[in-house]
């Protein structure tokens, strides 16, 4: 048994590295390609290895003249807007959905989980026109107040979870001994509900800088694209410089490997509390 | 169930705190959507856009006319994005459904292994997109470079170029991109699953598949459905990853009905044509989604 048992666990990892070698491997790719030169990434068979080490496409993406860092900037400035409004909106509603009976609760929830669900072209023609009309269009605003939305449904859901899980007793006490509704949410409610608002803040951000729909289509200035929105504009006009393309991939990817690689525990339950669980 | 006790003023509160949220969803999605609707409905184009008075309610035109107008795109955009999503929900769910089985064991490197596989999901889908456009090159791509050293075609070919090898491009990818959500919302699923059940099982003498089959997949049902009506919704508005990989090309082969939509209205400028394409996007995923909802609110009595 104790035996059987072993083979399995050697079995089990076996596969599981070689899961992780497949899956992994496109990020590999990437990496590889970045560092080669152009003739090395055209030779026949390519090299899975670089001979020589370029950090070349790097150098070129990172110069102050390309479009690389100003699409950061404007990425950052857009994903951390979306997020700010998307986190500071859902807070209150999700606690107001988890521990409040109301006559119009059922509907809202209901109007959240359908709003989740929706393709952004549903909206996108009417937005265009929206804010052309107020004059947002080639602001930052346009897509931070897009790209909001994707965030609000999801946080609602995940928060209200949480909200959920908290015993009730505990801002029931507050209450009596003289708390307000506003104090007991601000000074009991939400430290406890911290990891929650961190997993929240962390997927609206991620969507938000993960966006091209909205990006491309209500910005066409080039100095103030996001960089999801630069990067295919940047493939469109060099199709084939592979190397400096995936280098700009990787600095387009940074921020979301780092937030992944620090907060996955979160990230994991995340994902199933907002995906299951509803 | 126990009773919750209703504070004073309570209802009120609670509404309020949800209020601000649902505002803001009414104004940038709500209000979008009756827009679109209306939108739909009329002949607002490149010419009539900044003339309000040449806008006028033309009915069912704009969808007739998409169904209708020979060689209809829309109808192949339908098709296009069924294959697409039954495509790879199929993968997906099979591939990740193992994976969920292997992860749920425990063995030295599982949670690092298991982790690892979760970033395809959360990466920009345009550089993902990007990604695989490169290494379905022609020239300097890995795939087929790998299938040409494997004898399994003879000099590498043009994936993206040719309508039926496109779609099959797209769809690895957005199977790359699909599994981890499939495997995490499954594992999830089995994590429920007592430990007894399996023993007792073992002990009755039943093996490896009769147990999956007679025990597992029936227990972890709800989760199952979870995951391919949301995967199915989600699968089925995809628009990044077509319009960065193939623009919805060659000759309209990878076009879906978002991507159609999109470039009506932001390519040929036929706003109300787009409108309608979408509202007709909206409509499929609607009876998936009502379909979900129902399902939740069985499982959870979430309201």
């Amino acid at each position: 048994m104790g035996k059987k048992q072993k083979k399995g666990q050697i079995g089990a990892f076996i596969c599981g590295f070689i899961i992780f070698v497949i899956f992994i491997f496109p990020l590999y790719w990437m990496v590889v390609t970045a560092l080669k030169t152009q003739v090395e990434i055209f030779e026949i068979p390519t090299p899975l290895w670089p001979r020589n080490l370029s950090l070349d496409a790097f150098k070129a993406q990172l110069s102050a003249s390309s479009d690389t860092l100003r699409g950061f900037k404007n990425s950052a400035i857009i994903a951390v807007g979306a997020t700010i409004i998307s986190t500071v909106l859902s807070i209150p509603a999700s606690y107001g959905l988890a521990r409040f009976r109301f006559r119009a609760k059922k509907v809202m929830i209901l109007f959240f989980l359908i709003t989740q669900m929706l393709p952004s072209t549903l909206v996108l023609t009417s937005l265009y026109i929206m804010f052309s009309k107020v004059g947002l269009l080639n602001t930052y605003w346009a897509p931070i107040l897009a790209d909001a939305t994707l965030g609000i449904p999801f946080s609602i859901i995940i928060l209200r979870t949480y909200f959920l899980s908290i015993p009730k007793e505990l801002d029931e006490a507050a209450n009596i001994d003289g708390c307000g509704y506003w104090k007991s949410f601000f000074l009991i409610m939400l430290p406890i509900a911290k990891p929650g608002v961190v997993v929240a803040a962390v997927f609206s951000f991620v969507y938000a800088w993960g966006d091209l729909i909205y990006g491309i289509t209500f910005i066409t200035n080039p100095n103030m694209r996001p960089i999801t929105s630069s990067i295919y504009n940047y493939v469109q006009q060099y199709q084939t410089l592979w190397n400096s393309t995936m280098a700009f991939g990787i600095i387009a990817i940074s921020p979301v490997v780092l937030i992944f690689i620090f907060m996955q525990r979160y990230i994991v339950s995340g994902l199933t509390n907002g995906a299951v669980k509803a | 169930m126990k009773k919750q006790r209703k504070l004073n003023g309570g209802a009120k509160m609670g509404f309020l705190f949800a209020l601000p949220a649902a505002i803001y969803m009414m104004v940038f999605i709500g209000y979008p959507m009756i827009q679109n609707l209306i939108l739909s409905f009329k002949n607002v184009d490149v010419y009539s856009f900044a003339q309000p008075d040449n806008q006028v309610f033309v009915g069912l035109q704009n969808y007739i006319e998409l169904f209708t107008s020979g060689n209809s795109i829309l109808t192949k955009s339908i098709a296009n994005t069924l294959i697409f999503t039954v495509g790879s929900i199929f993968f997906q769910f099979i591939i990740g459904f193992a994976l969920a089985l292997l992860f749920n064991k425990k063995f030295a490197g599982c949670s690092f292994f298991r982790g690892m596989t979760m970033i395809s999901w959360l990466l920009p889908v345009t550089v993902a997109g990007l990604l695989f456009k490169f290494m379905f090159a022609s020239s300097g791509g890995i795939i087929n470079q790998f299938l040409v050293s494997l004898h399994i075609i003879d000099q590498p070919m043009e994936w993206l170029l040719h309508p039926k090898s496109a779609m099959v491009a797209i769809i690895v990818a957005n199977i790359w991109i699909g599994i981890p959500f499939n495997m995490m919302l499954l594992i999830t699923g089995l994590t429920t699953i007592p430990a007894e059940v399996y023993e007792s099982c073992s002990l009755d003498g039943a093996n490896k598949i009769q147990t999956l089959v007679m025990v597992t997949i029936p227990m972890i049902k709800p989760a199952i459905m979870s995951v391919l009506t949301l995967g199915f919704v989600y699968t089925f508005k995809v628009f990044d990853l077509v319009w960065v990989m193939t623009k919805g090309g060659p000759i309209n082969s990878t076009e879906l009905v978002s991507t159609y939509a999109y470039r009506l209205s932001f390519e040929e400028f036929q706003f109300s044509k787009g409108a309608a394409a979408a509202n007709i996007l909206f409509l499929i995923l609607l009876v998936v989604g009502v379909f979900y909802i129902k399902l939740i609110n069985e499982e959870e009595e979430i309201m």
